[in-house]
């Protein structure tokens, strides 16, 4: 990336960048701008916007599916450091060379594969309160649990399956390659001073991969805040009540189940503001890794 | 595998037991949801969780006719392969000016690309639409490919933008010397030797497309039009789809990612980390 003063390419990279610069424009700006205009607007998404000034966000401001969505997203970020930690342990294990590691690499990382729209419909059909698990859990004596039904489980529900069960293989493949690049005389002496598993891990692995840590966090916040619509949508549809709304859902059932395009571009804007730092916070650390 | 280890052969019998629990806890919702497309209703009403007495592919056949999965599968199996051309060409051209051209607003536009690598689609996903139906792509094709091609590739850019960058400049500076276009560079010398590359973010691309659920959802409307992973998500819940039903169509979803992960293992694994590892 590093070629100032030197001579320039002149017009063609502008038009090799053109297909992709246009699109972006039209698929990305200029919904963002629009995006905030609507937001200070009454309008359903069609015809005339009316300006209404900041109203729209004192309505959010005031509205408790609003506070809920930023709750249970705070619910999903927690989610991040026990998927981090499960990750981190079950690829020191696998690291070990165990048998069959690469099988287990890879039966974990079959989520990743199928999509969030078949695991979310998978899930609700699992986690049903007549579902496969509850049967075994009253088999095991316990009692049904509300997966789905009751509100204040329903979101650590979407938790546990997309924050820690989903990204577990692809936090396996990124952090047995991460791990990979660490050099084995590190851990030969370690074993020499007879460090344990779990010293070795917390004392060498960890330190060692901390980069690697360190994106995979930003990669959870991104998934929690921008990537959990396809599969609430096909979990919960957002329910029970808000029971499992985020900024993405409400933007989505305010937008097109209530037609209140305006309002939802008010919460568009404060899903902006979050994706935004996030996107700030990725790009530090990529500028970190490579000088 | 012969590595430096602090764990006994004891403790090792104790890990892979508890890796096995991991292994069936997390293969459980998807052999719920393989035996289930076996049973016929009234099995499944008496007997969700155990294998099928008498297991029947009634669940399939409906599943794949009588609720339209056969022809989503095909709207996507035309949809996705026409976007990851269009997709393709979009990335490794700007990958490859981000890469290896040199121009005034390299860093900038670069950054800029980076910063919209993550937007949510729902925070797009209201005006996209209007922008849809203003010209008149409701419903089409077009419509939904465009969509896609826009929004998936940033990330595509910056994985081709890595790679061109790690590639030596002396290979342009030759092609150069040669009398060879910037067009003729691309194609003939860079676009090559970027292969390995292509293939994973081909593949991410792939992905991406078969999987996507908001943007079909809004722009695919009418019923005909729909993608199988659109379809998916709008059989649950259905009136009068079941849950036998709904497994049978979930299987037959299924096999498609499944049967690429078992030809491509290798390369999807390598690009499950391409954009992090490299940074």
């Amino acid at each position: 990336m590093r070629n100032r003063g030197l001579e320039q390419d002149g017009i063609a990279p502008y038009l090799f960048l053109a297909p992709l610069l246009v699109l972006l424009a039209a698929f990305i700006f200029y919904p963002v701008l629009m995006n905030l205009v609507a937001s200070f607007t009454e309008w359903k998404g069609y015809g005339a916007m009316k300006w209404i000034g900041l109203s729209n966000y004192r309505a959010m401001v005031s509205d408790e599916a609003f506070w809920t969505s930023i709750s249970n997203t705070a619910v999903l970020v927690c989610y991040i450091p026990v998927s981090t930690v499960l990750t981190v342990f079950v690829a020191a294990l696998l690291r070990e060379g165990l048998r069959g590691w690469q099988a287990y690499r890879a039966i974990f990382y079959i989520p990743n594969l199928l999509g969030p729209v078949i695991i979310g419909v998978v899930f609700s059909i699992y986690l049903r309160d007549d579902g496969s698990l509850n049967l075994l859990i009253k088999l095991a004596g316990g009692s049904t649990v509300r997966f789905l039904t009751s509100p204040s489980v329903a979101i650590n529900s979407v938790g546990m399956v997309q924050v820690v069960w989903v990204h577990l293989g692809f936090g396996l493949i990124y952090f047995l390659a991460a791990m990979n690049g660490i050099d084995q005389g590190v851990y030969e002496a370690a074993l020499i001073d007879g460090a344990g598993f779990f010293q070795t891990l917390w004392r060498v692995t960890v330190p060692s991969i901390r980069f690697a840590i360190e994106f995979w966090v930003v990669f959870n916040f991104i998934e929690v805040f921008a990537r959990m619509f396809s599969y609430i949508y096909t979990l919960t549809r957002g329910g029970p009540g808000y029971g499992t709304f985020t900024l993405e859902y409400g933007i989505f059932s305010q937008g097109f189940e209530k037609f209140r395009v305006g309002y939802s571009s008010a919460w568009s804007m404060v899903l902006f503001l979050f994706c935004a730092a996030i996107s700030v916070a990725q790009i530090r650390l990529m500028r970190a890794r490579s000088s | 595998m012969k590595k430096a280890t602090a764990v006994s052969a004891g403790a090792r019998v104790l890990v892979q037991v508890f890796l096995l629990a991991l292994v069936v806890g997390s293969l459980l919702p998807l052999y719920n949801v393989v035996v289930a497309s076996l049973k016929s209703a009234d099995e499944f009403a008496v007997n969700p969780f155990l294998p099928p007495r008498s297991p029947i592919s009634d669940n399939f056949v409906y599943a794949a006719m009588a609720a339209h999965l056969l022809a989503y599968a095909i709207n996507s199996i035309i949809l996705v392969p026409v976007g990851l051309v269009l997709y393709l060409a979009v990335c490794i051209t700007a990958g490859y000016a981000f890469g290896k051209m040199r121009f005034r607003l390299k860093r900038p536009l670069f950054l800029l690309v980076l910063f919209l690598t993550i937007f949510p689609q729902l925070l797009l996903a209201t005006q996209v639409f209007r922008l849809i139906s203003l010209m008149r792509l409701t419903n089409t094709a077009l419509g939904v490919i465009l969509t896609w091609v826009a929004y998936f590739s940033p990330f595509g850019t910056y994985i081709m933008t890595t790679y061109f960058t790690d590639m030596p400049y002396e290979l342009v500076e030759a092609a150069r010397l040669d009398g060879a276009s910037p067009v003729r560079i691309l194609v003939s010398v860079m676009t090559p030797m970027a292969m390995p590359m292509i293939a994973t973010i081909a593949i991410i691309g792939f992905q991406s497309m078969w999987n996507e659920l908001p943007f079909s959802l809004l722009i695919l409307q009418n019923q005909a039009s729909r993608t199988l992973t659109l379809g998916i998500a709008m059989m649950r819940g259905e009136y009068g789809i079941g849950v036998p039903t709904l497994s049978a169509a979930l299987v037959i979803a299924m096999a498609v990612p499944l049967v690429m992960f078992f030809i491509f293992q290798r390369r999807i694994t390598l690009g499950a980390t391409a954009g992090a590892i490299k940074g």
